[in-house]
């Protein structure tokens, strides 16, 4: 009696196994239909970029998107038409130098937030968390002025300068510093070491996942910035991309293929950071931001 | 606390560790300040000062084209003046108007963000042997794509190289998962900047870009079809879209009074929220086709409102403190706020469209001039941000807040037999809610401060200042024109609404968490 019904009742539940397996699959492919369709929308701007960047200038103001044949000499034309290889230059030459420098001034004043007791610390710390809520345009006009006082308008320092001091930084360095037990900083007291022993030896090995979060988040972002730049810079030789391809587009905006070509070439690190490194950027920005 | 610290060291250590504690203090001291000396130095020059700098220029008169090499005059304290001049001056209030409509394409992005995210985080593995029935049929289309590719360019080539795209994510997707979609979504917030600014001022141009060369046909399809309808039909589907507008403002009117009565939302929680709710009714007035609806939606508003008022007030059945449920009042009112814009707008489109047909003569309907049109350029921008912010960071917030929900919560759902709608209303939405709260505040704060690159970018804040946002006047007036002081005092301004937002956030984000 009960071996029928348990029988019974199997064949019943593998029936509504097979089926929900086939529904499974059928959800499972529709879902995946619909992420890779969503994914188009976001790649057609992209791909038209590419494609309109290997078109001749003749073919810039018809409707087809594919050009007749690739024309991917239009790449090294921009190089002639701008000083395009000074731009990415400069570039990487300001956003390294802002990042060596916000990354190592984040990390010091992080390990003084975080293993050193000291009074007020606290109130400090919340200090530099209350800024990061500050507009930065507040602080831009002074800012200029300053610039203008030191003489540092249209020069590198005074774009790197003040750029390498972040709260930003701070807050997130230190954050990831909290989750390094203290027991260690006994261990390395014991064994005599200094406070720049403890620094250098022990935390900063140990945070080296926050730093690397940081400094791709710093390096991307003083890669784009713009407003600064802009303000900053006054001679061509000077200007960083964004501020480049602004002037490239306001000189000569009609040759919509070279323009499109120094566009895709200044997106293209981007995008290969992003694949590369996107695993820690992810987790970067979920601990950041969850925990803040 | 410090110091009593220090005081119980030294009872237990007795006379020995009086000296090397004083000592062990001072050092850690000096050694906190000598580290933190690096950014604290920065961080006063280039933060401090400023500040202080700029509260000081908002009250002065400071203008490069008074005060120069050639005509100086002595820079003077006005005191409020620039204030008083900026809250007279109309482009200060229609600058604003324009950054709070940018904000408008928020609550879409965020719900988009969420979407996306629940997508991302089903299952999209599946049991093996499902998956390889995806990845034959997909295999195939991708290999004839890469052959016709070869064969050869044109029209048809298009077509096959975005299949082969598709067919590529596809694949990819189905043999890693999430990660490929993620990556497709966030790339267009992570490359944003002003090369992709420059590349939709390009996508967006009127007659070479590929937007309108899309929109082309729809819209003309549309234009005639609004031309054979007649005219009380129009009238009547604008109506009707109102209607629905209000019946989803009667609604979230009743739920939210509901709420008050069983003491889930307080008085200020309740106030903020009617705020939000009443809004659409208010631009309603800006927005309703004709007279008759400018007027009937905001007053049938208004009664809802005030019969509610009437009728919901006396009675309370649980009270509590002014302040609880302010953050969930507030994310009622911001989730009601999607629909019913979308209502207005569409009798407003509706509308639009009927005008257009109905004075030209045009057989076809142009498509819109976008960034060259001054009722266009904005909804432009909105849509671009859109793209922009779907795949941004509040989605990957969204996919960590999604894999933090406990799965027993949804396993007790499924055995009450819920239906997916109930699941995720009950279940999900709740615990997502601190997070949303915090994308909100962000989102808003941002927002604020935002659109300064597009308008540089794409169309230096015209036609006619239709795209100026805020942060684009402040560098208006500071960098092109010079009024420094004037620039200054804008800017505090600014600084008092994101300061304002942000202690909303202090106040009530921690007390929302804990609802």
């Amino acid at each position: 009696m009960s071996m029928t019904e348990n029988s019974k009742r199997d064949s019943v539940m593998n029936v509504s196994k097979g089926r929900t397996l086939k529904r499974e699959i059928m959800g499972i492919s529709l879902l995946h239909i619909l992420l890779a369709g969503m994914s188009l929308l976001f790649m057609l701007p992209f791909l038209w970029m590419v494609l309109t960047s290997l078109k001749t200038l003749a073919e810039v103001g018809l409707p087809e998107w594919m050009p007749a044949a690739f024309q991917w000499k239009n790449y090294p034309e921009v190089f002639d038409v701008i000083p395009f290889a000074k731009f990415y230059w400069n570039s990487i030459l300001i956003a390294s130098w802002v990042t060596f420098l916000q990354v190592f001034t984040s990390s010091l004043a992080a390990f003084s937030f975080s293993r050193l007791n000291w009074p007020g610390r606290d109130k400090v710390f919340l200090m530099y968390l209350a800024t990061m809520m500050l507009p930065g345009l507040v602080m831009m006009i002074p800012n200029y002025q300053i610039m203008i006082s030191l003489g540092w308008v249209d020069s590198f320092v005074g774009l790197i300068v003040p750029a390498s001091f972040s709260a930003f930084g701070t807050f997130m360095m230190r954050q990831f510093m909290m989750t390094i037990p203290t027991s260690l900083d006994e261990a390395a007291e014991i064994d005599g070491a200094s406070k720049w022993q403890l620094y250098w030896d022990v935390i900063l090995p140990l945070s080296k996942p926050g730093l690397i979060t940081l400094t791709i988040f710093t390096f991307m972002g003083n890669y784009q910035s713009f407003f600064w730049p802009l303000v900053m810079l006054k001679s061509i030789d000077k200007y960083t991309l964004p501020v480049g391809l602004l002037f490239f587009d306001s000189t000569r905006g009609q040759t919509t293929h070279l323009l499109m070509a120094g566009v895709t070439m200044s997106v293209l690190p981007m995008v290969i950071v992003f694949i590369i490194m996107q695993k820690q950027m992810v987790k970067g920005i979920q601990l950041g931001a969850v925990k803040g | 606390m410090g110091i009593g610290n220090s005081l119980l060291d030294i009872g237990h250590s007795k006379n020995l560790g009086f000296e090397i504690m004083l000592s062990k203090k001072t050092s850690n001291t000096i050694a906190g300040i000598a580290f933190l000396s690096p950014n604290i130095i920065g961080f006063l020059c280039f933060t401090t000062i400023p500040l202080v700098f700029s509260m000081v220029l908002a009250f002065s008169n400071w203008d490069l084209t008074l005060h120069n090499m050639f005509h100086d005059e002595a820079i003077k304290f006005v005191g409020l003046k620039n204030f008083i001049r900026l809250f007279q001056e109309r482009d200060f209030w229609k600058f604003l108007g324009n950054t709070l409509f940018l904000m408008m394409g928020a609550p879409f992005a965020i719900a988009g963000s969420l979407i996306a995210a629940i997508l991302l985080n089903k299952d999209l593995k599946g049991k093996k042997s499902g998956v390889f029935k995806i990845i034959l049929p997909g295999a195939i289309l991708f290999i004839s794509c890469v052959m016709l590719t070869l064969v050869g360019m044109g029209a048809a080539a298009l077509t096959i190289l975005i299949v082969g795209a598709v067919g590529m994510t596809l694949i990819s997707g189905i043999l890693f998962g999430q990660t490929v979609y993620r990556t497709l979504f966030y790339l267009p917030n992570f490359t944003s900047g002003v090369a992709v600014y420059i590349l939709w001022k390009k996508l967006y141009s009127p007659q070479t870009g590929p937007v309108n060369a899309v929109l082309d046909k729809p819209v003309s399809v549309v234009g005639n079809i609004v031309n054979a309808t007649p005219s009380w039909v129009l009238l009547a589907g604008e109506w009707l879209c109102l209607l629905i507008g209000l019946f989803i403002m009667m609604k979230v009117l009743k739920s939210l009074f509901n709420h008050w009565k069983e003491g889930d939302i307080g008085s200020c929680g309740l106030v903020l929220a009617l705020f939000f709710v009443m809004l659409p009714a208010f631009f309603a007035i800006l927005w309703a086709p004709t007279a008759a609806m400018k007027l009937a939606v905001p007053a049938i508003a208004v009664v809802l409102l005030v019969f509610h008022l009437a009728t919901d007030l006396k009675t309370r059945d649980f009270p509590c403190t002014i302040w609880h449920g302010v953050g969930s009042g507030f994310m009622i009112a911001m989730i009601s706020l999607i629909p019913m814009f979308m209502f207005i707008g569409f009798a407003a489109a509706i509308a639009h469209l009927a005008d257009i047909t109905r004075q030209t003569d045009f057989s076809v309907l142009p498509p819109p001039e976008w960034l060259a049109s001054y009722d266009w350029a904005k909804p432009a921008i909105m849509i671009m941000g859109l793209w922009m912010a779907i795949g941004s960071n509040n989605m990957l917030l969204y996919l960590a807040g999604l894999s933090n929900v406990p799965p027993e919560l949804e396993e007790a759902a499924d055995i009450d037999g819920a239906s997916p709608f109930q699941k995720f209303w009950h279940v999900t939405w709740p615990q997502l809610a601190p997070i949303t709260f915090f994308i909100v505040v962000m989102t808003v704060i941002g927002g604020l401060q935002g659109g300064f690159e597009m308008a540089r970018t794409m169309t230096q804040g015209g036609p006619f200042g239709s795209t100026t946002t805020l942060s684009y006047f402040i560098y208006n007036e500071g960098f092109a024109t010079g009024r420094l002081g004037y620039s200054s005092a804008i800017s505090w301004v600014l600084f008092i609404m994101v300061f304002s937002i942000t202690m909303i956030n202090w106040k009530f984000g921690s007390k929302y968490v804990n609802d």
